[in-house]
């Protein structure tokens, strides 16, 4: 009999001799990676949940598996998770499409109904017979046996190479079912191909990180590597990585602090995420502020060179004092701000007072032009009021890129709204 | 006997999309009944109705997504099993998940897979189709932009592409100007009618009753087919108000009181 008793762990995790390491090491990769590739399709489908209920339901499979075989041998064990897993699926689809019950609710409907059947089974195995719940529940993988690993390789080869074999269709139903099964797609089929090849993994998974977390394996590097690139291929890649790497860093942590491996794997998934969300390129929290603070830089660059530009045509001294007030900018901010332009080759310094150059007098030009013609833009297609004209084409001149296409629009008109001349292009 | 000359006459009446008697339920409660219509290739239609009025479902059922209860759609005189890729769609704005890792022309090679099958691998050729297909809508400088990074306009051209990428001679658009302004409303106006002239047909669910008049024909629909034809035969006052109308028709009184009885 099993009693909630076995469920305290010894305070020695490293009893087991230090050889047997690379075992469990390298099915705790295997299944990080593993777990990560999948996880990209668990996060973009939304289906988070449906990880969860899927390492929970397998219970019950991997109890009437041993009741069956009468051993824990991998075979039976895979088997019983791949049909509990499917049942899994299923139930929640038929739950959810035949009564008014929403997904969510349905996944937790099912899964924990087939975990509670699970615990009953249990209670009722014959007496004496060695049932490790507590390994189910948080995972050993020093305890990983040679066999164990034989098979993880195994569902990683097939599960990997599933995912490459079909990686077009499964990204096509991941981004877009409903042309999917337009095209004629069995969306249905792929869907509950993911649900197999993820209930396989996750049982392998129980080993390394138990029940509870190994959901954290699949959703955790997926999200990291989700903030870091815009190409589905390089999601895949990066959270297979990621997942590995958290298992080998997390069984690095776990033997410096004589610490439980499963959870140690899971912290380590959570500091790549965050490092991944603090310093995404794309996304980060730091890269963006740098960006922002950049962008604003250059603006205000912009808006230094436009009114050197109108005082210097206007024949009025180039002071600072007129700089700021024309370009409405603080008379402090200045100085770096000319050491941007200066560097840039846009102004030059003499005696304190600041002179167009060649490059920046055109540049100036670019920026009127583009100001004009935003606001002859605005004028004759956005339903803005003309006195509000001015100040929107104060923000959007700076998208001068834009220019030649606003112009082209607009036939290349003369004058803008105001009637002064809009420059050429080169003038 | 001047069959040589005609041609063009009759390939303009050609029929590319016809309804018969189309009649779909949701939940035993019919929401769309007995809809006949044909559409001639080469014409844009403007699907107009309230919410509920089944837009949605009239292009689940058309795309064979849905099952009718009754009644037959053919393309070219063809089911929907027979031809999935000739139809294309292009989905509402709302309805995208614009944050999935893909670049403008992962998606426009999208719409190569359904002929690809599994194992198909997109190739040069047919990156080469996709980028033509970019280029037709006029958004090939952008190919290599995240989908997210695109304009509301862009992001209906886009889909398009793939729908073109997909060799589609019909086209369903499923509100493509909600939240679009005016200009890029008369730029996706001015494609639709290029692709109309190369020989697609478009199907297009309309929420905003101000641009009725730019489309060849009009389907007025509420539950059923209140009216089908030229915007300036069809687009009446009375057959907007009774296709916009709040009151029930008896049709549908007739079915609640069903449901009731059947409770």
């Amino acid at each position: 009999m099993n009693s909630l008793a076995a469920l305290t762990w010894e305070p020695q995790y490293w009893s087991y001799p230090f050889t047997h390491l690379p075992t469990g090491l390298w099915t705790s990769v295997l299944v990080g990676a593993t777990c990560g590739v999948l996880g990209c399709f668990v996060v973009l489908r939304r289906m988070a949940l449906i990880g969860d209920a899927l390492s929970h339901a397998i219970l019950p499979g991997v109890v009437i598996a041993f009741l069956v075989t009468n051993n824990t041998g991998v075979w039976g064990l895979l088997l019983g998770a791949l049909l509990a897993g499917l049942m899994t699926a299923v139930l929640i689809n038929v739950v959810s499409h035949n009564s008014r019950t929403k997904e969510d609710s349905a996944i937790g409907i099912v899964f924990t109904a087939l975990f509670a059947l699970g615990l009953i089974l249990i209670s009722m195995l014959p007496r004496g017979t060695h049932f490790d719940l507590k390994c189910f529940v948080f995972g050993i993988p020093e305890a990983v046996t040679f066999a164990e690993f034989s098979l993880m390789t195994g569902i990683a080869i097939v599960v990997l190479g599933t995912i490459t074999l079909l990686y077009h269709p499964l990204k096509l139903i991941s981004f877009d079912p409903i042309v999917a099964t337009a095209m004629g797609l069995p969306v249905l089929f792929f869907h509950y191909l993911l649900m197999g090849m993820i209930s396989a993994t996750v049982v392998a998974g129980l080993k390394t990180t138990g029940v509870i977390l190994v959901v954290a394996m699949v959703i955790t590097p997926a999200s990291a590597a989700y903030q870091i690139t815009n190409r589905f291929s390089n999601m895949l890649i990066l959270a297979g990585f990621f997942g590995a790497l958290s298992a080998l860093l997390g069984t690095i942590l776990a033997y410096v602090l004589n610490a439980p491996s499963g959870p140690s794997m899971v912290l380590a998934a959570t500091f790549i995420f965050v490092a991944s969300m603090l310093f995404s390129p794309t996304h980060g929290y730091v890269f963006e502020k740098l960006r922002k603070a950049r962008l604003k830089r250059h603006i205000e660059g912009e808006d230094i060179l436009k009114a050197l530009y109108k005082l210097e045509n206007s024949g009025q001294t180039s002071t600072r004092e007129n700089i700021s007030k024309d370009a409405g900018l603080a008379i402090d901010g200045l100085p770096p701000l000319f050491g941007d332009l200066i560097k840039e080759g846009h102004i030059m310094l003499a005696n304190g007072q600041a002179t167009l150059t060649e490059v920046g007098r055109e540049r100036a030009v670019e920026m009127v032009r583009s100001h004009r013609l935003w606001e002859s833009y605005l004028a004759e297609h956005a339903n803005i009021a003309p006195e509000d004209i001015h100040h929107h084409a104060e923000k959007l001149e700076h998208a001068h890129e834009l220019a030649d296409e606003v112009d082209r629009t607009l036939g290349h008109p003369r004058h803008d709204p105001h009637g002064s001349e809009i420059p050429g292009k080169g003038d | 006997m001047q069959e040589a000359n005609i041609p063009s006459e009759t390939k303009a009446k050609q029929v590319a999309i016809s309804l018969r008697d189309l009649t779909v339920s949701y939940q035993e409660k019919p929401v769309l009944r007995s809809i006949s219509m044909d559409v001639p290739k080469g014409q844009i239609v403007g699907i107009v109705g309230p919410n509920g009025a089944g837009k949605s479902t009239l292009i689940q059922a058309m795309l064979g997504l849905v099952q009718p209860d009754a009644g037959q759609i053919r393309y070219y005189g063809r089911p929907i099993s027979e031809c999935r890729q000739l139809v294309g769609y292009v989905p509402q704005t709302e309805s995208v998940d614009w944050d999935f890792p893909v670049t403008v022309l992962d998606v426009v090679l999208m719409g190569h897979f359904g002929r690809l099958k599994w194992l198909g691998r997109p190739g040069r050729k047919h990156r080469e189709e996709a980028l033509h297909a970019l280029e037709t809508v006029g958004m090939a400088p952008y190919r290599n932009r995240h989908i997210r990074q695109l304009s509301g306009g862009q992001q209906q051209r886009v889909f398009l592409a793939r729908a073109l990428c997909q060799k589609a001679e019909i086209l369903f658009l499923d509100e493509p100007f909600g939240g679009v302004d005016a200009a890029t409303e008369k730029a996706i106006f001015s494609l639709m009618n290029n692709l109309a002239s190369s020989g697609h047909t478009l199907l297009v669910v309309n929420h905003d009753l101000s641009v009725l008049d730019r489309y060849n024909q009009l389907l007025l629909l509420n539950q059923r087919v209140i009216a089908y034809g030229p915007p300036r035969l069809v687009a009446s006052e009375e057959n907007l108000r009774q296709t916009y109308g709040g009151r029930l028709s008896l049709l549908d009184q007739a079915d609640y009181a069903m449901a009731d009885h059947l409770q």
